[in-house]
């Protein structure tokens, strides 16, 4: 099934904190990360599928934010703590939108 | 920072299958989401799993002498899980020494997780099948409680 241009962003950025715990895991566990450009490889592959315009977006956010994108919770941004306006409504979670933080900028990401 | 984390308050009956079927990595990953699917806990199954299968390539989890940590950080989970799975015959897991796997340990963890648990966590569970004494009786525990006496010996 294709996936939402939220979850292909989620991805990324999962795969991103992959790439930058990957060090301490070999270091401090001693598990084999040998993969790493073979990561990134895939992670690029990956970005070729998200439209230019969200990858534009996370990128900024990202020199501002260790995480572009929020989890949120209870309509609450776990990103700032900020409360959504009810209007962000659930149905259109899974669609090929992105809706941000009105107040802190950052991309949403609903889990519940 | 390991000796704080009570590796046994994250080990839930629920979440342990003490007979995995499957026989490839990724169905038994798929297998051993399945305690959080139906938990209802997990927000994308099909995002979990191709979030673990990416760590795949980084690197096996499959640490060798039949265990593997199969781990990831994932937007699409909201608290730190750990889902316990034994196979008796073993998997081809594409271990570092190449045996079979018989005992996993799936750890999943938001990456905004506020109190940090989830790489003390990784390194506890790391400590525990080091010891291979441990890791014999924990391949051969029959249910939960059998795994739990194992663990609070440690």
């Amino acid at each position: 099934m294709p996936r939402s241009q939220l979850e292909l962003l989620v991805l990324y950025q999962d795969i991103h904190l992959m790439l930058q715990e990957a060090e301490e895991e070999k270091i401090q566990f001693g598990f084999s990360v040998d993969g790493i450009d073979e990561l990134k490889q895939a992670q690029e592959e990956l970005a070729k599928n998200i439209d230019d315009r969200f990858l534009r977006t996370y990128e900024r956010l990202k020199t501002r934010y260790r995480r572009a994108i929020a989890p949120v919770k209870n309509n609450i941004c776990l990103g700032c703590f900020a409360k959504l306006p009810t209007s962000y409504s659930t149905k259109h979670h899974n669609e090929q939108m992105i809706f941000t933080c009105e107040h802190c900028g950052r991309m949403l990401y609903w889990i519940e | 920072m390991m000796t704080s984390i009570n590796i046994v308050d994250f080990l839930k009956e629920e979440f342990f299958i003490s007979r995995l079927e499957e026989n490839s990595k990724e169905t038994v990953l798929k297998e051993l989401l399945q305690p959080l699917v139906h938990a209802g806990v997990i927000n994308s199954e099909s995002l979990v799993l191709e979030t673990l299968i990416k760590r795949e390539t980084l690197g096996s989890t499959g640490i060798g002498k039949g265990i593997a940590i199969p781990h990831c950080r994932t937007l699409a989970i909201s608290n730190l899980y750990i889902v316990v799975g034994i196979s008796t015959k073993g998997i081809d897991y594409q271990a570092i020494d190449r045996k079979h796997v018989h005992l996993f340990f799936l750890i999943l963890a938001p990456p905004n997780e506020e109190e940090s648990r989830y790489l003390p966590v990784l390194g506890k569970i790391v400590e525990i099948v080091r010891n291979s004494k441990i890791r014999r009786s924990l391949i051969k525990a029959k249910d939960y409680t059998s795994m739990i006496n194992i663990i609070k010996k440690e």
